[in-house]
């Protein structure tokens, strides 16, 4: 039982890290805590729901159209709510942030209505098997897969090509990366866009795994998001995939430990405890201040 | 200028006429969340009371007197819900006040009312002390304390069934009061609790809950909460071969149940005070008219009881001849055998409604079939 | 008598208004304790409910329970708060930013969890609150604590401490080596913060008459905060006009029905953008009103600035 727990708690975790790798990006460029991308992830879902009931699209069809969907999303949420707020107090970003996520739900509660709705049954071949005592979905491989090839992909952006290291320069000194050349209105705008595709991605993933897209999933998956980028270190990719399958781990097998009334609690209790040992989290650089 | 002053007038001829209308209306405030997390609750409420308000309209109204909703949002927050109460009493002067379909903001309404002698009638509230709240306060729910001892009577005597595996979800008033009940009930019986779990409204992964329930072999899974943790709870079980069925509450009769939970809640239970295909012939009436409106969709249990909440007033304050809460209270508090949309619902002497008999459900073939019915006894 | 008297003064004030009115004090006295900790000392908490939770239930049980008289058990709810807002600041204090940001929320979680599973709270099912044993109407009561918190946030902030607590803000390295104990003025700015909340909680639940462990979850934490920066970061009438303005924003949105939250998100963002500072940050009131009379803003008290002297030293 223990190895099937285990499956569970990494399925799970990878979930929260599907969400916290667009969390922690986004986040390392700009440093803020963009409330609205769980907001994103939830419309990503919605939009693949629409094209393959309505529209009887293949699903792999509609986690592309679904992530350009997000992709525009999230840049006119940059431009509309962030950019005027660049050179103010990282709050009032927050605050607005906060704002698009109030304006978002609603929306899509005034349009789908209050109720969850499922993907077809049969939208992915689910194929159950076996690895020694556990059992394995072919849904929960993929789950693992992607997260994990997203985070490569996304490493693989950062520090290896041109518009990566002008995220780096970006993040590092906003006006001298500008002063030298960097675009960087554009480079933010190409954060959030990748950022908000990944939600998508994620969205739709979880909408089939767990067979329920509602207009309320996005807070807690956002706030389980944040607390695995946090957990990993913020700003660090690897970090939120650590960060994620940490918490997801944890949570399953404190329930399977008995101690299923307090999953939340246990989650944020190691999430807590470890910041009290390494207060920049698991893989979080050392922060220098400056004297 | 001239534009301006016929805008006012219009705005003054608008306004008065909306006073002279007021005049020949009698008024029931709707009490719920149309936005939020509970919106599921609040928005089909809302929709049964409209569609009960156009009937007892179409029927000549109330004492010479047209029936007319007033709508306000209270998106499951306690103080706008205080707020909103207060509205409706003092400025809108309601007769009556229809909701909150959850227990929490019922009770925080419930005082206020009490206060101010209006009439609450709670469609949803099932928790434990809200008719307490005082003399001005109803229900006409489904009450779990009724309904849970017979059945579990059935399914341990009749059934057979020993091995019972309880899910709760811990942040539910309604789901944590049911499985106390169930526990309860239980005592003394020959059967046992193998599997205690707990969830939350809102989760959507119970694969560990499961996999620790798949381990105890129960007969049957006892779910409290709510129809969409229960479809997933179920779809999970699926999932990892857990091939034993679910029964829960009336928290659980929704289409939504059976949409969400496809082919893994075939088989699955809920007890409720009415059924789809019940002979009533009210019932009847009401699906038709329901699924004439919305497409062919069937109503859910808030749905009911919305529309049974604007009926049962309606009736009260025919019976008073009057339409002043401090009189058809009293009609209120004696309805026996109301023929109600959601079952045959009896106000008792302490204001707690008893719905007899009570139906066990099963999903047959993606519907609600009849499994069983239970009679209630009246509590004395 | 004296409590007829006033009973017959409330009674006089529409009901409607009246309901609002106590929303809004309370409202207002979260977002001062809230202001002290992450306007003034620059500390962001995502965790302030879970302070009036502790304030909500220790004075909802001792009214229950015990039968109270009810300053006295304002007094132990704000005391409860505060002696929390010690024993969680102490460890997590040291951190800093976001990541105190999270610790701050984690804990608010884990406390919510914890009433959750408790007997005393009565779970899930919460409490009703019967009325409190005072002779003065909760109402009045309410906006007495508003005034008085007030009065003590203006003090604080013209006090050595506070400087202190903005040195911090501004620069906490720069702040312990002008010899300012930072971890301990965060500690004092923090209790201060659970202490003010835990009034606001025990005021609250006594006026709602029902709480339950899970209203006192993130969205209201997010709400206080809200009001905090919209009012503007480290102003007390900022934070007095944020919890006005957000307190009332759904009732005068009302018209709009189901659109209303959406309007009222937006709204949010076009506030923000429109004063990035918050509406009232940056402003000194004590000008605006000198403007609006017509005279000039004389030199400030010489109080503030025989002090201003010591903290710098």
């Amino acid at each position: 039982m223990f190895w099937q727990q285990l499956i569970n708690g990494i399925a799970l975790g990878s979930t929260y890290a599907l969400i916290a790798l667009g969390y922690t990006m986004v986040y390392g460029i700009i440093q803020l805590i963009n409330f609205a991308h769980g907001e994103i992830y939830m419309v990503g879902a919605f939009a693949a729901l629409v094209l393959v009931t309505v529209f009887k699209m293949s699903i792999f069809l509609a986690m592309v159209l679904a992530m350009v969907v997000c992709l525009l999303l999230g840049v006119i949420i940059e431009f509309v709510a962030y950019r005027p707020l660049r050179r103010s107090s990282r709050l009032s970003a927050l605050i607005s942030a906060i704002g698009v996520s109030t304006f978002l739900s609603t929306l899509v509660l005034l349009i789908f209505g209050a109720d969850a709705k499922g993907f077809p049954d049969d939208v992915f071949p689910v194929v159950q098997m076996r690895i020694g005592a556990a059992e394995v979905s072919s849904l929960q491989l993929l789950i693992i897969g992607v997260s994990a090839l997203l985070m490569l992909g996304l490493e693989f952006i950062v520090h290896h090509t041109k518009i990566g290291k002008a995220m780096r320069a970006t993040s590092q000194d906003y006006t001298t990366a500008a002063l030298m050349g960097v675009n960087v209105n554009l480079v933010i705008s190409f954060t959030f866009a990748l950022g908000s595709a990944l939600a998508a991605a994620g969205g739709v993933l979880v909408g089939i795994y767990f067979n329920a897209v509602s207009f309320n999933m996005g807070l807690m998956a956002g706030l389980k998001a944040f607390a695995a980028a946090v957990l990993g270190g913020i700003g660090s990719i690897p970090g939120a995939m650590l960060g994620g399958v940490v918490l997801g781990v944890v949570e399953v097998l404190g329930v399977a430990a008995g101690y299923s009334s307090y999953k939340d609690a246990i989650a944020f209790a190691i999430l807590v405890a470890v910041l009290m040992i390494k207060p920049t989290g698991l893989l979080g650089q050392k922060i220098q201040k400056k004297v | 200028m001239i534009k301006r002053i016929s805008v006012l007038i219009l705005i003054i001829f608008m306004v008065s006429m909306s006073v002279y209308g007021a005049a020949g209306t009698v008024k029931i405030g709707f009490m719920g969340a149309l936005t939020g997390d509970v919106a599921m609750f609040g928005i089909p409420t809302l929709e049964g009371m409209k569609m009960a308000v156009e009937d007892v309209n179409k029927a000549g109204g109330v004492n010479g007197q047209k029936m007319v909703i007033v709508e306000a949002d209270n998106r499951g927050d306690k103080p706008e819900a205080a707020n909103i109460a207060q509205k409706f009493i003092s400025r809108d002067r309601v007769a009556a006040i229809v909701g909150d379909p959850t227990t929490g903001i019922t009770k925080v309404v419930a005082p206020i009312c009490e206060r101010n002698k209006v009439v609450l009638l709670s469609a949803g509230a099932v928790g434990t002390g809200v008719v307490e709240l005082g003399q001005y306060i109803f229900r006409n729910t489904l009450l779990d304390s009724v309904a849970i001892p017979p059945l579990v009577d059935y399914f341990v005597n009749d059934v057979g069934y020993k091995k019972f595996a309880v899910v709760t979800s811990d942040n539910n008033d309604f789901s944590v009061s049911l499985t106390q009940i169930f526990k309860n009930a239980l005592k003394g019986k020959k059967a046992q609790i193998v599997a205690d779990e707990k969830i939350k409204d809102g989760d959507k992964d119970f694969s560990a809950q499961i996999t620790n329930i798949k381990a105890k072999k129960p007969d049957i899974i006892f779910f409290s909460g709510y129809y969409t943790e229960g479809a997933l709870l179920m779809k999970e079980a699926r999932k990892q071969g857990l091939n034993v069925n679910m029964f829960g509450g009336d928290g659980l009769y929704s289409p939504t149940l059976i949409s969400l939970g496809g082919k893994a809640v075939e088989g699955s239970m809920v007890y409720v005070g009415f059924f789809p295909e019940n002979p009533s012939p009210e019932t009847a009436k009401f699906i038709q008219a329901f699924k004439a409106k919305h497409n062919g969709k069937l109503p859910g249990l808030f749905e009911t009881q919305g529309y049974d909440a604007i009926m049962m007033l309606a009736e009260a304050m025919k019976r008073a001849k009057s339409n002043d809460p401090k009189k058809f209270r009293d009609e209120l508090a004696k309805i026996k055998d109301f023929k109600g949309v959601s079952g045959t619902i009896t106000i008792q002497p302490n204001r707690e409604p008893i719905k007899s008999p009570v139906y066990l459900l099963e999903i047959k073939d993606g519907a609600y079939k009849l499994k069983t019915k239970v009679d209630v006894k009246m509590k004395k | 008598m004296i409590g007829e008297y006033l009973e017959n003064l409330v009674n006089l004030v529409d009901a409607y208004y009246l309901q609002i009115f106590v929303n809004i004090g309370i409202a207002i006295i979260m977002a001062l304790g809230l202001n002290l900790v992450t306007g003034v000392t620059g500390q962001l908490s995502l965790g302030h409910a879970a302070f009036m939770s502790i304030g909500a239930f220790t004075g909802a049980i001792l009214t229950i329970k015990l039968g109270m008289p009810f300053s006295l058990n304002l007094i132990c709810s704000g005391l409860m708060a505060a002696l929390c807002g010690v024993v969680i600041g102490f460890p997590i204090l040291r951190l800093s930013g976001d990541y105190l940001a999270i610790a701050t929320l984690g804990f608010a979680e884990i406390l919510k969890v914890i009433l959750l599973n408790l007997d005393i709270t009565n779970r899930a099912l919460g409490l009703s609150v019967p009325l409190p044993h005072t002779p003065i109407p909760l109402p009045i009561y309410v906006w007495l604590t508003v005034l008085l918190v007030l009065a003590a946030m203006v003090l604080i902030q013209n006090s050595r401490f506070g400087r202190a607590l903005r040195a911090i803000r501004e620069d906490e390295i720069a702040a312990e080596t002008m010899g300012v104990n930072t971890t301990l003025y965060k500690i004092q700015a923090f209790a201060i913060g659970a202490f003010t909340a835990g009034l606001g909680g025990c005021l609250y639940a006594h006026f709602i008459a029902y709480i339950n462990p899970s209203d006192f979850g993130f969205s209201k934490s997010v709400d206080i905060l809200n009001m905090v920066v919209l009012g503007g970061l480290g102003s007390i009438p900022g934070s007095v006009l944020g919890a006005t303005l957000l307190t009332t924003a759904p009732e005068f949105l009302r018209f709009m029905e189901r659109y209303r939250m959406m309007v009222y998100g937006a709204l949010l963002v076009f506030l923000m953008i429109f004063r990035p500072n918050g509406l009232l940050g940056g402003v000194s009131i004590r000008k605006l009103v000198c403007k609006a009379l017509g005279i000039k803003p004389g030199p400030r008290k010489p109080w503030h600035r025989i002090s201003t002297r010591k903290a710098g030293g």
